[in-house]
C-alpha cells in the first residue's frame, strides 16, 4: 500500500512538472512550499484541491500551512 | 518633487516622469507591457496630449489578441505628440484636470459571451471615486493590482492626483514584500483576498504604518480580515465591490455594503435580487446589454435596509480566479479545438487559496493515454489562454452531463 507521503509526493510531483521542475525523490519535511518548491497562488490552490480529493481534508481550513509537514499533519490527523 | 514609483530595486520621481514625458515624441496607442513604469508613463502621455490608449495585459497570448479583434497593424500604431513642455507636478495635474474629456481609456475584461468585452472610460468615470486634499498628500500606497486592470488604475489615479509614492508589489518576490511596506511606510494597500493570502505567511512583524487596508474583486473572507488586523494593527480594514464596468461603487466594514446618497437614484434591485446600476455610473462599450437604462450585474443580493446590502450569490457563469473573472466558454472553445477532444466542460472548484480554480471534464476519443493528453492540452493552452484560465486539473470521462434543454450542467 502506498502510504500518505508517497501519495503526498506524487500530487506535489504533478504540480513541478507543470512548472518545468524535475520531481523530487525525497519528501523533506522542512521543506517550505512557497519557498523551496516556489509554488504560487494557483499552484497551491491546485495542491489544497488535489489533496481534499485524495484525503478527504482541507489543508488551509485552519489558516496558513506552509511545510511539507505541516501538510503531513492535517493529512494524518483527518 | 517626490517619489513616483518603487518597482524591483529602481526609484522613479515625479521630476523624472516628467523629464520623461517631456522627452517623449511619440505614444504607442495600444500598451501591451509588463514594467508597471512603462504602463503608467503611457497613461500619464496620453492624459496630457489627451489621446486614447489602450491597455492590454502583458500575458495575453496571440490566440487572446487575436480573439480581441485586434490586428498586428494596430497594436503598433503609434502616434505623433503635440503637446507643451511642463515643469512641475501641480502644472502637470492641472492640465489633465482641466483637459476637454477627449482622453480615454480603453480595457478589455472577460466577457459573458466568449469574446473579452472592449470597455471605454472616461476621465470623470475612471476618477469618480479618486479623492483629493491635503489630507491625502502623506499618503504612500502599495500597489498590488495588475496596472492595465481597473482596480490597479484606481488606486493609480487616487496616488497620482495627490502626488503619492506608488510601491509596486504586484508580481514581485513575496519575500520582499514587508520590508518595502516598512521601508517607506506604506499608508495605504488595496489588493485581492488572494493577493493579501500570498504575502500573509512572510510577514514576520507587524507593520505599523499601514493605515488602511481594502480588499476587492473577490468574496469578502472575514478570516483574512482577522489576519490582516495582526500584521496591520493600525488598519482599518475595508471591503470594496468594484467592477470592470462601474468602477469600485460601494464600500464596506464587514461584508454589509452601503449605498452613498450621492448614488442612491443610480442603484435598483430587480425582483429576483439582482444588482442594477444606472448606465450613468458605467464606462463606454457596445457590449453592456443594458435592460432599458440599467446595466445588470449578474450580483444577486440580500437587502438589509434602504441603503444596506449584502451580497449572495453570482447569476452569471463567470468564475472568479483570486479576483480574475473567467468565462468558462471561452477556455472550453479553446480545449474544443484540440485533436482528439470530444466534449469538454469547465467547471469551478473552490478552495481558500484563490476562492476558485478552474477544472476540467473532458471526453477523448478512445484509445488515448489520458495522462498524456492532459499534458498536451495544458501544454497547447500555456499557448493560447494567460496561466490562471487554464484548468488545473482535468478528469476524463465518457459523457459530459447534459440537462433536458441540452445545457451542459456546471455545477
Amino acid at each position: 500500500m502506498i502510504n500518505n507521503e508517497e501519495k503526498l509526493k506524487g500530487i506535489i510531483n504533478i504540480i513541478l512538472e507543470k512548472n518545468g521542475k524535475g520531481p523530487i525523490e525525497q519528501l523533506n519535511c522542512n521543506l517550505s512550499v512557497r519557498n523551496d518548491l516556489g509554488m504560487d497562488s494557483l499552484d497551491l490552490a491546485e495542491l489544497t484541491v488535489r489533496i481534499e480529493d485524495e484525503f478527504g481534508v482541507d489543508i488551509f481550513e485552519g489558516g496558513i500551512v506552509d511545510t511539507v509537514q505541516q501538510i503531513l499533519d492535517k493529512i494524518n490527523k483527518r | 518633487m517626490g517619489l513616483f514609483l518603487y518597482h524591483d530595486g529602481q526609484e522613479t520621481t515625479y521630476e523624472q516622469l516628467i523629464n520623461d514625458i517631456n522627452k517623449q515624441t511619440l505614444l504607442k496607442r495600444y500598451v501591451k507591457k509588463s514594467d508597471p513604469y512603462e504602463i503608467l508613463k503611457g497613461i500619464v502621455v496620453s492624459l496630457v496630449a489627451e489621446e486614447r490608449i489602450v491597455l492590454l495585459d502583458s500575458d495575453f497570448t496571440e490566440e487572446e489578441v487575436k480573439n480581441l479583434g485586434l490586428s498586428v497593424e494596430e497594436l503598433n500604431e503609434e502616434v505623433v505628440l503635440k503637446k507643451d513642455k511642463i515643469s512641475s507636478c501641480d502644472e502637470l495635474l492641472a492640465k489633465i484636470q482641466k483637459s476637454d474629456n477627449r482622453w480615454e481609456i480603453v480595457l478589455y475584461t472577460s466577457g459573458t459571451t466568449g469574446r473579452p468585452k472592449r470597455v471605454a472610460h472616461k476621465l470623470d468615470s475612471i476618477t469618480r471615486g479618486t479623492k483629493v486634499s491635503e489630507k491625502y498628500r502623506e499618503n504612500v500606497w502599495a500597489f498590488a493590482y495588475n496596472p492595465t486592470h481597473f482596480a490597479g488604475l484606481q488606486v493609480f489615479f487616487q496616488a497620482f492626483y495627490n502626488q503619492n509614492p506608488m510601491i509596486y508589489i504586484f508580481d514581485v518576490n513575496r519575500k520582499e514584500v514587508e520590508n518595502v511596506l516598512r521601508r517607506y511606510n506604506v499608508t495605504h494597500i488595496s489588493a485581492t483576498p488572494t493577493f493579501y493570502r500570498s504575502i500573509l505567511p512572510y510577514i514576520r512583524e507587524v507593520v505599523p504604518s499601514v493605515e488602511r487596508a481594502t480588499m476587492g474583486g473577490e468574496k469578502y473572507d472575514k478570516n483574512l480580515e482577522a489576519q490582516l488586523l495582526k500584521v496591520f494593527p493600525n488598519a482599518d480594514v475595508r471591503n470594496v465591490y468594484a467592477s470592470t464596468e462601474a468602477g469600485s461603487i460601494f464600500s464596506a466594514k464587514g461584508d454589509i455594503f452601503s449605498i452613498s446618497p450621492r448614488i442612491a437614484d443610480k442603484v435598483r434591485f430587480a425582483e429576483d435580487g439582482e444588482l442594477l446600476i444606472h448606465k450613468s455610473l458605467l464606462g463606454e462599450s457596445d457590449t453592456f446589454q443594458l435592460d432599458e437604462d440599467w446595466y445588470r450585474t449578474g450580483d444577486i443580493v440580500e437587502m438589509i435596509d434602504e441603503s444596506h446590502f449584502k451580497f449572495v450569490s453570482r447569476k452569471t457563469e463567470m468564475i472568479n480566479i483570486g479576483g480574475y473573472k473567467v468565462n468558462p466558454h471561452e477556455v472550453e472553445d479553446e480545449i474544443k479545438k484540440i485533436d482528439g477532444v470530444v466534449d469538454v466542460i469547465v467547471k469551478a472548484r473552490s478552495n481558500r487559496i484563490t476562492g476558485n480554480i478552474l477544472v476540467a471534464e473532458v471526453k477523448i476519443n478512445d484509445g488515448i493515454d489520458k495522462r498524456e493528453k492532459e499534458k498536451e492540452i495544458t501544454k497547447i493552452l500555456e499557448k493560447r489562454l494567460q496561466s490562471w484560465k487554464i484548468p488545473r486539473i482535468f478528469t476524463f470521462v465518457d459523457n459530459i452531463e447534459l440537462t433536458r434543454t441540452g445545457k451542459k450542467v456546471r455545477k
